[in-house]
């Protein structure tokens, strides 16, 4: 019987252990119901980076446990992210709320933290400008924004050029609107990768951008359905071609926008 | 008028896609959104190595780049495997020498001194521009390297008189000279312009004295009006006939054939492409070559115009003619080429990602009288 995976309750969390400022030692983490195997790896991960003398260490665990994550989980996080060690604990707390504010209540919460934790380490206001952003600049309802955040988390980091370059890439050229776009997770996908496949689509015949009116003269196949698949499927499902023939689409497009992006640098300097 | 303001302002190349799109998805069937997308993609090129030329240098550069002479690659590899059948099929290695000969080696009609560079399939590397050599003459010819098969198929033989019908800018007019076996060589192209620039073509890869007027004559005449001119004349006549350029009409705007103002230039073109033909075949001599090739995956500008020939030159001229087998090169070449299956007359080069060349159509056809 192996000793070092018998979990402890955490049951006994008492003010003391949790205190802020102090530092993580084994028998804390074993008190906060760690196995002997996760407060190891805890530690370790607490010590690469000196966020295990950090002040803010413990608040940090407190904090993730509040928001009723198990152990297993709260490792998990702070394997993904181990700047969340420095953070203090009341700006957690904040961040949490802020996400509440924008929709995310529990569940909503808890999966973002954990598919994305990096974004409890960003001030309010960075969140916040990109959930303004999304709705002034891409009108998108308040319910959708809360849509994309669960969904993409990632993009509370993205550039807001490179966001709205791949929103109007979305809206004008692919031609679909905001609650098409929300059930792709076309922020999830690399905007390459985004032009890529519908290039290669529009080049076969297969996909056309509507007109004013909003019509085409062929069935477009749903953003979702040729986004949110591996790429297996959508060469042969999808685009009907051989993956061969994808692979020089995708060596001869990258080399494409590489010279026509030089093409239009030349241009605005001259 | 009231019509012409009425007309929506499409760019020529969308309605060349749109007319594209109504008639090869027919033709062609499955295979049209690949060879769409292709001829709406970067196209590879060949370069065609100048004989004439020092070509030791570059030769050996593009060869470390992964370059190969698809031509003698491919053939030495058939070659090959025909002594590894007949090896398997003797059964033993001293009935070998019994069963090659010279005609197996090279199969007939492929000149070994028509060469062209390609990269393999699926890389997309480009060529540099040619540089002259310390007599200036340019070491290769970059074209579209299924360009050469029409130039490959035409069998010229030592010591053909040879007539390139629709010549400028002259890719295939240089292809042909680098076999070194032709007696007389004559150029022609109606439009005074692109002779020029076919002139300059021959001036930048050819020495002087194989541009001599008893081995070379460049000409400017309505290539329909040649059987009245010069009949039952050339061994080898070659009729590259101007048709809709399929990938350039998809590519640029500019001298677009499906530019509005252009409608009934390009409804005609069949028309223009039959008399041609017939011209060619009048200027052929008896027991001579005929090679029809364009550019273009039209039915109509293809296969009806030569089966249409065909029937005209036996009911008016009274020439019958053979159409050759052109199987035995598309099944050497069919690495670096993708060819359409099944055509009832002549091959198809189609265009794809993989090997981006195309779209030729050519067709060959023997004179009997
Ligand atoms: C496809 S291009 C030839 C390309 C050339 N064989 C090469 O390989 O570089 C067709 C040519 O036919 C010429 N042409 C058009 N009408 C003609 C006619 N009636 N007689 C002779 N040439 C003609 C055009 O000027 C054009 O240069």
């Amino acid at each position: 019987h192996n000793q070092a995976s018998t979990p402890h309750q955490p049951t006994t969390l008492s003010q003391q252990q949790l205190q802020p400022g102090r530092e993580l030692s084994l028998q804390a983490l074993l008190d906060m119901g760690f196995t002997d195997t996760q407060a190891d790896q805890m530690l370790e991960q607490a010590t690469q980076g000196r966020a295990g003398q950090s002040e803010h260490a413990t608040s940090t665990l407190m904090v993730l446990f509040v928001l009723g994550f198990k152990p297993s989980n709260v490792l998990k996080v702070l394997e993904k992210c181990p700047e969340l060690f420095c953070v203090k604990g009341t700006h957690l707390e904040q961040r949490m709320d802020n996400l509440r504010r924008l929709g995310l209540l529990e569940g909503g919460l808890q999966r973002v933290v954990i598919h994305y934790p990096q974004i409890l380490t960003l001030p309010l206001k960075r969140v916040n400008t990109v959930a303004r952003f999304l709705k002034e600049k891409c009108a998108f309802t308040v319910q959708q924004v809360t849509d994309i955040l669960r969904d993409c988390p990632a993009v509370v980091q993205y550039d807001l050029g490179q966001l709205e370059y791949k929103f109007q890439y979305a809206y004008f050229r692919l031609g679909v609107r905001q609650s098409e776009i929300v059930k792709s997770k076309l922020f999830r996908v690399p905007l390459d990768e985004v032009r890529g496949r519908h290039c290669f689509l529009e080049r076969r015949g297969l996909y056309q951008t509507p007109d004013k009116k909003g019509q085409t003269l062929i069935v477009n196949p749903k953003l979702n359905d040729f986004l949110a698949v591996p790429e297996e499927t959508y060469v042969t499902n999808v685009a009907m071609a051989t993956q061969e023939e994808f692979e020089v689409f995708k060596k001869l497009m990258a080399r494409e926008w590489l010279e026509y992006d030089d093409c239009q640098e030349r241009d605005m300097v001259a | 008028t009231k019509w012409a303001g009425s007309l929506p302002k499409y760019p020529p190349t969308n309605l060349a896609l749109q007319h594209f799109d109504a008639t090869y998805k027919l033709q062609l069937g499955r295979e049209w959104p690949s060879v769409r997308a292709s001829m709406l993609c970067e196209q590879k090129y060949g370069a065609l190595v100048n004989n004439f030329a020092t070509t030791e240098g570059f030769m050996a550069h593009l060869q470390s780049q992964g370059c190969q002479d698809f031509v003698s690659c491919t053939v030495r590899e058939g070659a090959q495997e025909r002594l590894q059948t007949a090896a398997s099929t003797h059964g033993n290695t001293s009935s070998l020498e019994s069963v090659v000969d010279d005609q197996d080696i090279v199969p007939s009609g492929l000149s070994p001194n028509i060469k062209c560079l390609v990269f393999p399939r699926g890389d997309i590397s480009r060529f540099k521009p040619s540089r002259p050599d310390k007599y200036g003459l340019l070491g290769y010819y970059l074209m579209d390297a299924a360009s050469i098969l029409p130039a490959l198929a035409l069998d010229v033989q030592e010591g053909h008189t040879v007539l390139d019908l629709c010549a400028a800018p002259g890719g295939k007019a240089l292809a042909l000279l680098q076999t070194q076996a032709i007696r007389f060589l004559c150029v022609n192209d109606i439009s005074a312009s692109r002779t020029l620039r076919l002139r300059r073509v021959l001036d930048r890869y050819v020495p002087k004295g194989l541009l001599a007027g008893d081995k070379l004559r460049i000409t400017s005449f309505d290539g329909r009006k040649w059987g009245e001119i010069e009949r039952d004349t050339f061994d080898r006549v070659l009729v590259d006939v101007p048709c809709t350029t399929d990938r350039h009409s998809v590519m640029e705007e500019e001298n677009n054939i499906f530019n509005r103002a252009r409608t009934k230039e390009r409804q005609r073109l069949p028309q223009l492409q039959l008399e041609l033909l017939l011209a060619g075949i009048q200027a052929a001599c008896p027991g001579g070559v005929v090679l029809y090739s364009t550019c273009s995956l039209s039915q109509l500008q293809n296969w009806y115009v030569v089966d249409r020939a065909i029937h005209l030159a036996r009911e008016e001229l009274g020439i019958s003619l053979q159409v050759a087998d052109l199987r035995p090169l598309t099944q050497l070449f069919k690495d670096t080429f993708n060819f359409a299956p099944d055509l009832n007359l002549g091959q198809l080069v189609l265009p794809h990602l993989t090997a981006n060349f195309g779209p030729i159509y050519m067709c060959k056809l023997q004179r009997l009288n």
